[in-house]
Parts: structure tokens; sequence; C-alpha cells
């Protein structure tokens, strides 16, 4: 059961769901929530961002070939 | 042989390297390629020559990709003792708090600019273990949905979720250490 702020394990699995799913309203609150308070859980939130991005303009560089793009 | 020939034929090595990382295993990755540059052949009225050779050969072997995973899914969703691994509790203390703060990553516009970056990211893909891999990158490079993705492989959304969070979670560990460390 998550607590209403949730602890940064429980909040990480929601952000990293996040990336695959929509997340329902009371998640997506939790998840604000506990922003506010934690000083690491919004770093880890801006690194999955930045893989997202990472891996989005890997795919721009034709389907995974960084490397010769 | 044609041009068209000789070109299609050329580019069977980067298919090839895509067809790998996605499948995670060598003669379903031959036979993905094979059958792309066969459909290739067998219809090059099809390019309309707007995009490169490359592109629409990759999408083709997207295709390719997506029944050869349909063809194996029972094998190809099979769990290594490495994608049974979940790194939570090393990243984690038993009252749900981090051991170790999450590091900064810094501007991801300055990270992305370098093409070394995406070496690094390649090379962490490739490393995830075979199933949380394959899972990956049909989400990130096929770009399926998740119920697409459970559909095909024949597993259970809720272990979809188990085996993306894992490799997210290693990938991110991998940048970490490899780049951002």
């Amino acid at each position: 059961m998550i607590r209403l702020r949730g602890t940064c394990r429980e909040v990480t699995r929601l952000v990293l769901e996040g990336e695959d799913r929509a997340l329902t309203s009371g998640e997506r609150w939790v998840v604000r929530l506990h922003m506010v308070i934690c000083m690491a859980c919004p770093r880890f939130e801006r690194q999955v961002r930045l893989m997202r991005e990472a891996m989005g303009r890997w795919r721009a560089y034709g389907g995974g070939d960084a490397s010769e793009g | 042989m044609s041009d068209f020939a000789q070109q299609v034929q050329a580019l069977r090595t980067p298919l090839l390297r895509f067809a790998r990382a996605q499948l995670r295993n060598e003669a379903w990755a031959e036979d993905a390629v094979s059958e792309t540059l066969l459909a290739a052949l067998e219809k090059p009225q099809a390019f309309g020559g707007q995009s490169q050779l490359k592109t629409w050969l990759v999408g083709i072997l997207k295709h390719k990709v997506i029944d050869q995973l349909r063809r194996h899914a029972r094998e190809a969703t099979v769990l290594t003792p490495d994608d049974e691994a979940d790194l939570d509790d090393a990243l984690f203390a038993a009252d749900g708090h981090w051991r170790e703060r999450p590091q900064l990553w810094g501007h991801p516009e300055q990270q992305l600019r370098q093409r070394q970056f995406f070496e690094v990211l390649e090379a962490c893909v490739q490393h995830l273990p075979p199933t949380q891999g394959r899972v990956f990158m049909m989400r990130e490079w096929l770009e399926l949905a998740t119920d697409e993705i459970c559909k095909e492989l024949a597993i259970t959304p809720t272990n979809l979720w188990v085996l993306l969070h894992r490799a997210r979670l290693r990938l991110r560990e991998c940048l970490q250490e490899r780049w951002f460390g």
C-alpha cells in the first residue's frame, strides 16, 4: 500500500512506470507530493527524462546506429 | 547484379547490427535481415527514393524483427538469472530511502550533443540481460505500446512492467558508471 507521499522506492517505481503507461491521478499526486519533500527523487526523475530524450535521439539517428550518425 | 541490388546488399551489416541488438539471437537476426533484403529485392519499385535507402530498409526490418519475436516468443521470454536480478534492494534501504542519492547528470543538451554518449548508450543497452534487452528495445526502438508487446510475446502486463523496470534501472546504473561517473 502506498502512503500519501510514498517512499523513494515506491515513487521511483511509479516514475519508471510513467514511461510506459499513464499513471492514475492518485499516483500522480503521490509522485508530485513526494517530489516536493524529497531531495533525491527529483534527481532520479531528471535522469529518467534524460534517458528518454537520449533514446528518442538514438532512434532518430536511424534505429540505433549512433556511431555512424 | 543491378545497382539497386548492390546498394541493398551493402547495407546488410548495419541491418544485422540492429537486428542483433533487438533480437539478441544470431540465427533470428540473420533470418530477419535475409527476409528484409529479399523483400526489398523483390519489390524495388516500392522504394520511392524520397527517404534514404537505409531508412526504408530499417522500416522493413522492424516488421521482420517483430515476426521473429512472435515466432520465437517462448524462447525470447526465457529469463536468465541476470534477467531475474532486481537492483531495488541494492539501491534502497529497508525503510524505502535511497542508500545513495542519485547524482546530477547535468544538462541534457550538453550530454546529448556528444557522439560518444550514444556509443556508451548503445553499449549499455547491449549489456542488458537478453530478455530485458528485448522488451526494452521493443518499447524504445520498435516503439510498440506495452499491450502490443504483451500480445506479441504472450506475457502478462505484470511480467512486462517488472522487466522494463529492471531494464531501465540497469541502464541508468550503466550510464552512471560509464559516462556520468
